[in-house]
C-alpha cells in the first residue's frame, strides 16, 4: 500500500529478516527476504526492488560485493546497510559506492522505520520512485484533517484524539496523513507512527466498503467463533486484515466487544450479529452482496 | 438550565416520584425498553419503533414509553418492562415486533399480561 | 427436612382428602419409588391449607411451588417434569384466579432472587439520559452531602471503614488510595476513571456506563472533593460507542445544571470532567500505562514507586478508580460503612458484579454478595450449563490474568482471598463457563495468544516469554508436544511472573498454570497419547461411530462437509477416516451421542506436510 515500494532485505540470519519483515510489513511495505548475497542477486534478476537493506558480514558473498554488483546492474536501486560492526573502512567504501544510509544493529523498530522512510523520501526526490498521487483524498478531506489538528493543537497529549478523528475522516491512516498530523502537531513522524502502531484501534490499511469485525473475546471463543471466522475467510478468500479484490469487504479481528450475551458475535459496519454460525455467516454476506 | 441547589434536588425528586408512580402523573401505563449494547444488537430499536407505531395507531395519550439500560438478563434480550397503574411490573423477554404488538394490545391496552412471553413479575429490590 | 432434596407437603385436610389426597399420595409414592427418588424426596401430609376449593393441593419445598387439583393420572408426568427434569409442571401449578396468569414472581426465580442490587441499583429502572430520573432515585444527594457537610478526612474514614476494595481487579482498598492522594501536596491533582474494560468476557463496566452514567460521575465528584482534584478524566474504550455517548450527554447536562464546573451545589468546589477515548490496548488497564496514554504516548507501564497518588497524570497526584468502584461510592456515603458491610465477608465486604457468559443458560449481568458460593452463581443464578446432556467442566475467572476453576472447587465462596487460593483471581468480574466439550489446553493457548499480542513489549520476559510459551502450546495442540514440556511451561511461568513490571506480565501465565494444575491429565493426553478428548485439536483426535448407539438417521451424513460418512438408512453408519477433516460437525449434530472421540490415528491416511516455513 505504501506507494508500491518493493523492498529486499538481505541477511544471513533469519531472525533479522523476520524482524525487518515484521516491522515493515505492518506498514504495508511489500518486502521479501534473501539469506545470502547470491540469493539476493537471483531474486533481483527476476524482480525489481526499489530498496535493498543489506547486512555487510555474510559468508560466501559479503555485502560490499553485493553493493558493487548492484551499482553496476541496478543503479536505480536505493541501498541501506544493516550492520552490527561497522568499521571505518567498510562504511567509507560503502558511502563511496552510494548508499543512502545505515542502520546499526541492534535496532529498534522506530529507527528502522525512520531510516526506511527517509530512504524512500530520498529516492522520491531523485525521481526514482513516483510519489503516489494523493488524489484519492479530496481537498475537503484534507481541510477537515487540518481543522481537527488546529482544534487540538494547543491541548497537551492530543495526538490520540487527533488520530482517532482523522481515521474517522479518512477511514485509515496512511503515511502521508500521519506526516500531515505530525507536522501539524509539531511532533516527529516517528512518534506519531509509534502511537499508530501501538494501539489496535488504528489501521494503516484501507478497509473495504463493508468492514467485518470478528470478536475474539472469551465468550465468543468458547462458543467457537473460530469456525465462523474460517468460513468468512474462505468465502471472501482473504485473510484477517485484508480487503477483497473488489474492495467490498475487509475482515478485522477485535478484542471483546462486550456483547457476550450474544456470543459469538460479528459486527458488519455498525450492525451487530449475534449467535453466528458458519451457516449464518454465509447468509449475512448475502445481505451485503 | 439554571444551576441546581440542594433544595432543587429535593424538588426534582418529589416531582419525579409523581411521574414514577404513574397514578399521580396521570399515566395509565409505562413501557420501558431495555437498550444497552446487547439489547440494541438483539433488536431493541425495532421493538421501540413497533411500540411507537402501535401507540400512535391506537391514538392513546396515557401510555408513556421510555428507554433504559441493560436489564442484565442478556440471554433473554431484547427485553421490555410493562407497568400498569396499581399493578406490579412485568418483564418480557426474547421479544420480536409481533410479540410486542401483541403485548401492547393484550397487556397495555387490555390489562392482561401475555403469559407466554412474560419472564417475571415484580420489581427488583435494591439494598 | 435437610436430609431430603425436596419435601412434598400434601394437604390432608378434610376437603383435600375428600377430593382424593389418599389416592394421590399412593400414586406419588409409587412413582417416586419407580423413578428411584424415594430416598431423596419425602412426602409429608399436612393439615388444611385453606385452598380446599382447588384440592388436592401440594406445596413443594424448597422451591415453594404450589400444585393444585392433583389427579392420579397426572402424577407420573408431574414427577418426571419436576423431579427428574427439574422444571415445574405448569399445567398443575397454582394460578391466581384473579390475575389469571402463571408468570413467576421475582422471588420465584433464582436469577433475580439471589441478586443484591447496589452497583446496579438503577439497572433497567431509569432512563440513562435523564438527570431527573437519576435524582429521583437519590442521585447526587450523596455528592451534596460530601461537598457541603463532610471533610475529606470524614469521607476517607467512611470509605476505609466500609472496606470497599477496588473492583478493577487488584482489589486495593479505595479509602487508602484516596487517603494517599489526599495527603499529597500539589497545585493540581486528577481524579480519573478507568472505563477501559479490557478483559475478554467482561462487560460489567460497559453496562454500568450505559445504564447509569450519573452514578459514575457522582462517584468521581465525591472522590475529587476528597483528594482535592479540580480536573477529572473518564478513560473509555472507543469500542463502546453507546457508553461514550451516554457519558457525554450526562456530562453536558451536569455542566448545564451546575453539578459539574464551578461552585458545584453552592459548595465552592470546582470540578471539570472530560472523556478520553482509549485506542485499544489491553495494557492501558494498568494505571501508569493508562496515564501515559492520556498524555498522548504509547501506553506502557512504568515502575512504581512513585505511585500515581504522588506522581500520576502529568506527574501530578492522581487517583484512578474503576467504573464499578465509583458507581458504589454514593450509596456508601448515604448509608454508611456499616450498611456496606452488611453484605459480604470481613475481608471482602459488599457486593460484586459478574458477567456470566459462555456455556451457561442464563447469560447475564449479576450482582451478588461477596462470599456467595461459586456454585450458587453458576447453578442457581446461571441455571447451569446451557446444553442438555453436557457436563460442567470449568469456570474461568479474571480473564487473561485469571484462571480456570474446576468442578471439584465449585463450592468455594467468592471472595478475593478464597479465589486467589485456587490460582485464579476475582479480577474485574468476567465469569466464563465451559462445558465438557472445551479443550483446556486450547483454552490456555487462547488466553496466551491474547496476552502475547497485548504485551507492550517493554519487559523482555513478558514479550519473549509469552511468545515461547505460546509456541509450546501450539506445538502441544498440533501434536508436536514433548515429554517435559509441562515442566518447562511451569518454569517459564515462574520466571515471567517474577520479572515482569506490570500486572499483565505478572499474571499472564495464570491461565496456563491453573489449567496444568487442574487439568494436567489433558496436557498429558495431548502430549503422550495424541488425544484431545474434547475433539477440539483437530490433529489430535479421530471420530468414530459407535454401532450400538447409531440409529442410522443420516443427520451426520447430511452435515458432513467432506462426505466422509457412509451408511444405509436405519443401519449404523461409518466414517471413512481418509476423508474425515476432524471438523467435529457430526459430533455436534448427532442427537444420540453415537460419535466417539478417540486419539489421532497412528498412521495418518494423508500425512499433512508440516513445514516451519509454511505460514498461514
Amino acid at each position: 500500500m505504501v506507494d508500491d515500494i518493493k523492498i529486499l532485505v538481505v541477511d544471513d540470519e533469519r531472525v533479522v529478516i523476520r524482524s525487518v519483515e515484521m516491522v515493515l510489513k505492518a506498514e504495508g511495505y511489500d518486502i521479501e527476504g534473501a539469506s545470502s548475497g547470491k540469493d539476493a542477486i537471483l531474486k533481483m534478476e527476476q524482480n525489481n526492488y526499489n530498496l535493498v537493506l543489506t547486512d555487510l558480514n555474510m559468508p560466501e558473498m559479503d555485502g560490499i560485493t553485493l553493493i558493487r554488483w548492484l551499482r553496476q546492474q541496478k543503479p536505480e536501486t536505493g541501498i541501506v546497510i544493516l550492520t552490527g560492526y561497522p568499521s571505518q573502512e567498510t562504511i567509507k567504501e560503502a558511502l563511496e559506492l552510494g548508499i543512502i544510509d545505515y542502520v546499526p544493529k541492534p535496532f529498534t523498530p522506530a529507527v528502522l522505520l525512520d531510516v526506511t522512510q527517509r530512504a524512500i523520501e530520498w529516492l522520491r526526490k531523485r525521481g526514482v520512485v513516483e510519489e503516489k498521487p494523493t488524489e484519492e483524498f479530496p481537498p475537503s478531506m484534507l481541510d477537515e484533517i487540518d481543522r481537527v489538528i488546529k482544534q487540538y493543537k494547543e491541548i497537551p497529549g492530543s495526538s490520540i484524539p487527533v488520530l482517532q478523528r482523522c481515521q474517522q475522516i479518512v477511514g485509515y491512516l496512511p503515511p502521508h496523513v500521519q506526516k500531515r498530523i505530525a507536522k501539524g502537531l509539531n511532533l516527529s513522524p516517528a512518534h506519531v507512527h509509534s502511537i499508530v502502531s501501538f494501539y489496535s484501534y488504528f489501521t494503516m490499511k484501507p478497509r473495504g466498503d463493508h468492514n467485518i469485525r470478528v470478536c475474539l473475546g472469551t465468550a465468543c471463543y468458547v462458543k467457537r467463533i473460530e469456525e465462523s471466522l474460517n468460513k468468512l475467510k474462505q468465502e471472501l478468500k482473504i485473510d484477517v486484515g485484508d480487503v477483497t479484490e473488489d474492495k467490498k469487504f475487509s475482515i478485522e479481528v477485535v478484542r471483546c466487544l462486550g456483547a457476550c450475551g450474544l456470543a459469538p458475535v460479528i459486527v458488519v459496519d455498525e450492525e451487530t450479529y449475534g449467535a453466528v454460525t458458519p451457516k449464518k455467516v454465509a447468509e449475512i454476506l448475502e445481505e451485503y452482496a | 438550565m439554571a444551576k441546581l441547589t440542594i433544595a432543587d434536588l429535593k424538588k426534582i425528586k418529589e416531582k419525579q416520584h409523581a411521574t414514577f408512580t404513574l397514578r399521580e402523573g396521570g399515566y395509565r401505563a409505562k413501557v420501558t425498553v431495555h437498550m444497552g449494547t446487547c439489547g440494541i444488537a438483539a433488536g431493541a430499536r425495532n421493538i421501540m419503533t413497533t411500540l411507537m407505531d402501535e401507540i400512535s395507531r391506537a391514538n392513546v395519550e396515557d401510555v408513556i414509553t421510555t428507554t433504559s439500560g441493560c436489564a442484565g438478563f442478556c440471554a433473554r434480550e431484547p427485553m421490555a418492562t410493562v407497568e400498569i397503574v396499581n399493578k406490579a411490573p412485568v418483564k418480557y423477554g426474547n421479544l420480536t415486533s409481533d410479540k410486542i404488538s401483541e403485548i401492547f394490545r393484550e397487556h397495555v391496552m387490555g390489562g392482561n399480561p401475555v403469559e407466554k412471553y412474560a419472564l417475571v413479575v415484580g420489581s427488583e429490590t435494591t439494598y | 427436612m435437610e436430609k431430603y432434596r425436596a419435601n412434598l407437603l400434601l394437604c390432608a385436610g378434610t376437603g383435600c382428602v375428600a377430593t382424593g389426597t389418599p389416592k394421590v399420595r399412593d400414586a406419588l409414592k409409587a412413582e417416586l419409588e419407580k423413578q428411584g427418588l424415594a430416598d431423596e424426596i419425602k412426602i409429608v401430609l399436612t393439615g388444611c391449607n385453606g385452598f380446599c376449593a382447588e384440592g388436592p393441593v401440594m406445596l413443594v419445598y424448597p422451591e415453594e411451588i404450589f400444585y393444585q387439583k392433583l389427579t392420579v393420572n397426572e402424577i407420573p408426568k408431574l414427577v418426571e417434569e419436576h423431579f427428574l427434569k427439574g422444571r415445574p409442571y405448569e399445567k398443575l401449578m397454582f394460578k391466581d384466579i384473579e390475575k389469571k396468569h402463571a408468570i413467576p414472581l421475582m422471588n420465584d426465580i433464582p436469577f433475580f432472587k439471589l441478586q443484591v442490587l447496589r452497583v446496579l441499583r438503577n439497572k433497567g429502572m431509569i432512563d440513562p439520559e435523564s438527570l431527573d430520573e437519576y435524582i429521583a432515585r437519590d442521585g447526587y444527594t450523596a455528592a451534596a452531602t460530601a461537598l457541603n457537610e463532610m471533610t475529606p478526612e470524614e469521607i476517607i474514614k467512611v470509605m476505609k471503614d466500609s472496606g470497599l476494595r477496588g473492583r478493577g481487579g487488584a482489589g486495593f482498598p479505595t479509602g487508602l488510595k484516596w487517603e494517599f492522594a489526599s495527603k499529597s501536596q500539589a497545585d493540581q491533582k486528577y481524579m480519573l476513571c478507568n472505563g477501559d474494560e479490557g478483559d475478554p468476557g467482561a462487560f460489567m463496566d460497559r453496562s454500568v456506563m450505559e445504564a447509569d452514567p450519573h452514578s459514575v460521575i457522582e462517584g468521581m465528584i465525591i472522590g475529587a472533593k476528597t483528594i482535592g482534584a479540580s480536573k477529572g478524566v473518564i478513560y473509555v474504550r472507543a469500542e463502546y460507542p453507546l457508553a461514550v455517548e451516554r457519558l457525554q450527554k450526562a456530562i453536558s447536562v451536569c455542566l448545564d445544571s451546575g453539578l459539574l464546573g464551578e461552585n458545584i451545589l453552592d459548595s465552592g468546589f470546582n470540578f471539570n470532567l472530560e472523556i478520553y477515548l482509549g485506542a485499544g490496548a489491553f495494557v492501558c488497564g494498568e494505571e501508569t500505562a493508562l496515564m501515559r496514554s492520556i498524555e498522548g504516548q504509547r501506553g506502557m507501564p512504568r515502575p512504581r514507586p512513585p505511585f500515581p497518588a504522588h506522581k500520576g497524570l502529568w506527574d501530578k497526584p492522581s487517583v484512578l478508580n474503576n467504573v464499578e468502584t465509583l458507581a458504589q461510592i454514593a450509596p456508601i456515603i448515604l448509608n454508611g460503612a456499616d450498611w456496606y458491610r452488611s453484605l459480604g465477608t470481613e475481608k471482602s465486604p459488599g457486593s460484586k458484579v459478574f458477567a456470566l457468559t459462555g456455556d451457561i443458560r442464563n447469560v447475564g449481568l449479576v450482582e451478588v454478595p461477596m462470599g456467595i458460593p461459586l456454585k450458587t452463581i453458576i447453578y442457581d443464578i446461571g441455571g447451569g450449563v446451557n446444553k442438555k446432556k453436557k457436563k460442567f467442566k470449568a469456570v474461568q475467572l479474571g480473564g487473561p490474568s485469571g484462571g480456570c476453576i474446576p468442578q471439584e472447587l465449585i463450592d468455594i465462596p467468592v471472595t478475593y482471598e478464597d479465589i486467589v487460593k485456587t490460582g485464579a483471581i476475582v479480577g474485574s468480574g468476567g465469569m466464563v463457563v465451559m462445558d465438557e466439550d472445551t479443550c483446556m489446553v486450547s483454552t490456555a493457548k487462547f488466553f496466551l495468544e491474547f496476552t502475547a499480542d497485548e504485551s507492550c513489549g517493554k519487559c523482555t520476559p513478558c514479550r519473549v516469554g509469552t511468545r515461547v510459551m505460546l509456541d509450546m502450546l501450539t506445538d502441544i495442540t498440533e501434536g508436536r508436544g514433548k515429554e517435559g514440556d509441562i515442566e518447562t511451561l511451569q518454569d517459564l511461568s515462574k520466571d515471567i511472573i517474577a520479572t515482569s513490571l506490570c500486572g499483565l506480565g505478572q499474571t499472564a501465565p495464570n491461565p496456563v498454570l491453573t489449567t496444568i494444575k487442574y487439568f494436567g491429565h489433558e496436557y498429558e493426553a495431548h502430549i503422550k497419547e495424541h488425544w484431545c478428548h474434547a475433539g477440539i485439536c483437530s490433529d489430535l483426535c479421530s471420530f468414530h461411530i459407535v454401532d450400538d448407539l447409531c440409529k442410522g438417521c443420516g443427520a451426520c451424513m447430511r452435515g458432513c462437509p467432506s462426505n466422509a460418512i457412509v451408511g444405509e438408512k436405519k443401519k449404523p453408519h461409518r466414517i471413512i477416516q481418509e476423508l474425515c477433516l476432524q471438523c467435529r460437525s457430526c459430533y455436534d449434530i448427532c442427537k444420540f451421542g453415537s460419535i466417539e472421540i478417540r486419539p489421532a490415528l497412528e498412521t495418518k491416511p494423508e500425512p499433512a506436510v508440516k513445514d516451519e516455513e509454511v505460514t498461514t
